[in-house]
């Protein structure tokens, strides 16, 4: 098995340097190393595959010391390389000059758990306000919540973003973090020479909920809702995505029924969400009647939603052993029916896009993302495939029905906005035809199975492909109703540093552009 | 002096100001939800039957909003140059026969057409310097699109405005419009296509509504503005729409001229008038829908590589075409 290769690579290049390996479900390898060997290890496991990139930096309270997990996303699963530090000594060399991708979750560990990254390219606050007081760091067990109230006015941040810099040729534009362009509340402040953009520094964090350290405090019950609520548009990817990881755990068998149930209200949330995109990067290029009418088909998918749900948009259908509610059989064909007619919209979608040609003049050859830079900075989902990285955690590491159920994985090579919504445009007709499929193969049975509140002590790591890409869930429980630490990387969190990359150099009026073809979601990204 | 009654309603009820103001509001309307209709959604609904009266309940709205002028503008040009741009738009109305003649008799002469065509520049010089005037890098970088773009789409503009006149062999746009026994747009159709085109590019709408694009740059222009002055900034704008889509109708439509049945000529002057305006400004809207916005370098190299050649080529044809139809003795 591929896993076993790995480990031996691994234990051939560290030697002693590895202190002892751990299984953390489902079958994924924790490989705990000294301090010091991380990097070394890091770059066997990079080395291993072509894909191979960072899915995420999870950093656990310990107690008196903290435990650093990298989870690397390689030959189709992932491999974990865990480090202890003390937390007097909270250091550690920073891995972002071997694999860029790794920048926003270094920067993340040290905001949350005051872990300091030597030798980052550009440390500071990434999801903290500026003002926020040192040595608080709100994911470490010993917080206490504070009664802390920003005053940014006297931050730096805001004195960079004066509207001019010093340099006289160039203006700062502030895109966001309000903007008619952006939905979401996030700052990007553009350097601008004339329409051209020679800088942009993200900023997020401006909604940062404090989900992770909520779903502490909370049942795992609870934290389904909760964590339906990081997302409104992907919400049933992240309740299955937190429902199998903790299934995981508990070991319990979902039964094929709720399998199947599940895979059709996650294929429907990525249509939805797709097609919000699609209409929504009408908006961003001035197409405002690709925007009305995308909108409008995408209510078919809503309605399909609320007649296998109950809901329109916060579906609250997956719970931990399965689904919540039963498929009638007279709903079926109805949803076939509203299918088939979304399929005729989608052909008529496909025309325009492959040929209007000013549609295609804003998005083709505009925000290109090589494949090189992508598989560089770790991006995921439809951004990666539209650079002709093959990736899809349906295919390789298929959770509910999909290893049963055939698709496609769809990808562009080009690499420009328009392959980017290609590559969702395919994806909209690849998820019909899985939905269509799963109906027609529904098996019968249950669909669910009763769990006990309790979940047996125990940690796991989840992925399922959201419509953004790749999320990530690592759940740690200690044997109580509630989990201990409670892990969520969300697909734009691995794809702003992309936004970077292709907005510099471009034109201002390409900024909205590109920015939309990444289908940024910031309250994903800040949780 | 003496003012008499005639010269006064003429120019301040009908077809003056008054009358061009609810012009104006009524193209909104109409663009508004022949829009909403191609874009499948419902348009202005409540205000009025089937939502006439939402363009005035709009700027009514805004008249009512507080006003502000915000620190550090270059405070004189920002509240004169909506007030100015408005004007100088109402004011090229008074030389385009509406009811048969001009609003002010006499006021037409020979050359007109090139005076209503400055004046339009004028105004939209103005509308560079609201935004100029406004210490905003939104508004900036509006106001440097507006001239970038104006500049380059006023030249073809003129261009093709020649191509009517040769034909008529005046540059009174009364006389033009009179002329018309075909109108122009079918003795010419290349060149009112292109005007079409070019006007699109002059009253910033899809696929040129680039200086007030509002995923890049919000407002363009008037994102400092607001209350009254944003009024008369939008009002300019629609009075815009207007009167491009009444040179395009002067020019290549035959003006006001059309079959008279019954009653006094004004009445049918003023129908055939306003219904020739809806069509090219249902026209514009069509266009608007069908396009996504360009970026500016991309409206420039359309330009200066393909409108201003191809326009140049087609005032060429046209004059062929006078040629033809009237020959040199």
């Amino acid at each position: 098995m591929n896993t076993d290769k790995i480990l031996e690579a691994l234990s051939n290049a560290l030697g002693d340097g590895i202190l002892q390996t751990r299984t953390l479900r489902p079958e994924k390898v924790c490989v705990q190393v000294k301090v010091g060997a991380h990097r070394d290890a890091v770059k066997v496991l990079l080395n291993q595959d072509g894909n191979a990139g960072i899915s995420a930096i999870t950093g656990v309270d310990l107690g008196k010391t903290i435990e650093l997990m990298y989870h690397i996303r390689t030959c189709n699963t992932i491999i974990t390389i865990s480090v202890n530090l003390t937390k007097e000594n909270a250091k550690i060399e920073s891995i972002a000059d071997l694999i860029p991708g790794a920048n926003f979750h270094e920067r993340e560990v040290s905001d949350l758990f005051g872990v300091t990254f030597e030798g980052h390219p550009n440390p500071g606050r990434l999801i903290l306000p500026e003002d926020w007081p040192e040595n608080v760091f709100p994911l470490r067990k010993d917080f206490v919540a504070l009664n802390f109230q920003s005053k940014m006015e006297n931050s730096e941040a805001l004195k960079d973003n004066g509207r001019h810099s010093i340099d006289e040729r160039l203006v700062n534009i502030v895109f966001g973090p309000q903007h008619p362009a952006l939905i979401e509340p996030e700052k990007f402040t553009l350097k601008v020479d004339g329409e051209v953009v020679k800088e942009v520094k993200p900023r997020i964090g401006y909604v940062h909920r404090g989900i992770e350290k909520a779903a502490e405090n909370r049942t795992y019950l609870q934290d389904i809702y909760l964590v339906e609520r990081i997302c409104g548009i992907c919400n049933a990817c992240h309740a299955a995505c937190f429902c199998q990881t903790v299934e995981a755990i508990m070991g319990v068998d979902v039964p094929p029924r709720a399998r199947y149930l599940r895979t059709i209200i996650l294929e429907l949330n990525r249509i939805h969400s797709h097609m919000l995109l699609l209409g929504h990067a009408g908006f961003e290029i001035g197409y405002e009647t690709l925007f009305h009418y995308m909108w409008r088909d995408r209510e078919r998918v809503l309605d399909i939603t609320e007649e296998l749900t109950g809901n329109r948009i916060v579906a609250s259908f997956i719970t931990i052993g399965g689904v919540r509610r039963d498929l009638k059989e007279d709903v079926i064909s109805r949803i076939n029916a509203e299918l088939e007619t979304l399929k005729g919209r989608m052909n008529f979608y496909r025309q325009l896009f492959e040929g209007d040609s000013t549609l295609k003049m804003r998005t083709k050859n505009v925000g290109i993302l090589s494949r090189q830079d992508a598989l560089r900075l770790c991006v995921v989902g439809p951004v990666a495939r539209g650079s002709g990285v093959d990736m899809d955690v349906r295919r390789d590491e298929p959770y509910a029905a999909y290893n049963e159920v055939p698709f496609k994985v769809i990808t562009y090579d080009e690499g420009d906005s328009w392959a980017r919504l290609m590559v969702r445009l395919d994806e909209i007709v690849e998820s019909i035809n899985i939905i269509q499929y799963a109906l027609e193969h529904l098996p019968s049975g249950p669909y669910r199975v009763r769990v006990p509140r309790i979940v047996p002590a125990g940690e796991a790591i989840g992925r399922v492909e959201a419509p953004r890409g790749e999320l990530f869930y690592y759940v740690k429980s200690n044997g109580t109703a509630s989990p201990e630490r409670v892990k969520v990387r969300t697909p734009t969190f691995a794809n702003i540093l992309a936004f970077v990359k292709i907005a510099e150099g471009g034109n201002i009026a390409d900024v909205p552009a590109s920015f939309v073809s990444l289908d940024p979601c910031f309250s994903c990204t800040d949780r | 002096m003496s003012l008499d009654l005639a010269f006064l309603l003429r120019v301040l009820i009908f077809p003056g100001l008054t009358f061009i103001l609810f012009l104006t509001m009524f193209c909104d309307w109409v663009e508004r939800k022949i829009e909403a209709r191609m874009q499948n959604r419902m348009g202005p609904t409540y205000t009025g039957p089937a939502g006439v009266f939402q363009p005035f309940a709009d700027f009514i709205k805004l008249l009512t909003k507080e006003d502000i002028v915000p620190f550090n503008v270059r405070d004189f040009v920002f509240r004169l140059a909506p007030i100015l741009s408005f004007s100088i738009f109402a004011f090229a109305f008074v030389f385009l026969p509406i009811d048969g003649v001009s609003v002010v008799s006499n006021s037409n002469f020979e050359g007109d057409l090139v005076l209503v065509l400055t004046l339009v520049s004028i105004a939209n010089f103005f509308l560079f310097l609201s935004g100029w005037s406004s210490i905003n890098p939104y508004s900036a970088t509006g106001a440097a699109r507006v001239l970038t773009q104006f500049l380059g789409y006023d030249i073809p503009l003129f261009i093709l405005a020649l191509a009517p006149a040769f034909l008529a062999k005046s540059l009174s746009i009364s006389k033009i419009a009179a002329s018309q026994f075909i109108p122009f747009a079918f003795v010419v159709p290349w060149v009112f296509v292109l005007f079409i085109i070019t006007l699109q590019a002059e009253l910033e709408k899809d696929p040129f509504d680039i200086p007030h694009a509002e995923t890049e740059i919000v407002g363009g222009y008037e994102t400092e503005y607001t209350g009254r002055r944003l009024a008369f900034l939008k009002l300019s704008k629609d009075v815009q729409i207007v009167l491009g889509a009444a040179i395009a109708v002067e020019l290549f439509l035959g003006g006001p001229h059309g079959p008279v049945f019954y009653g006094p000529s004004a009445f049918w002057c003023t129908l055939w008038f306003v219904l020739k305006l809806l069509v090219v400004i249902v026209l514009t809207e069509y266009l608007t829908c069908v396009f996504a916005r360009l970026r500016i370098d991309q409206a420039l190299v359309i330009n200066w590589k393909l409108i201003l050649p191809l326009s140049l080529l087609s005032l060429v044809a046209a004059v062929g075409v006078g040629l033809w139809l009237y020959p040199l003795r």
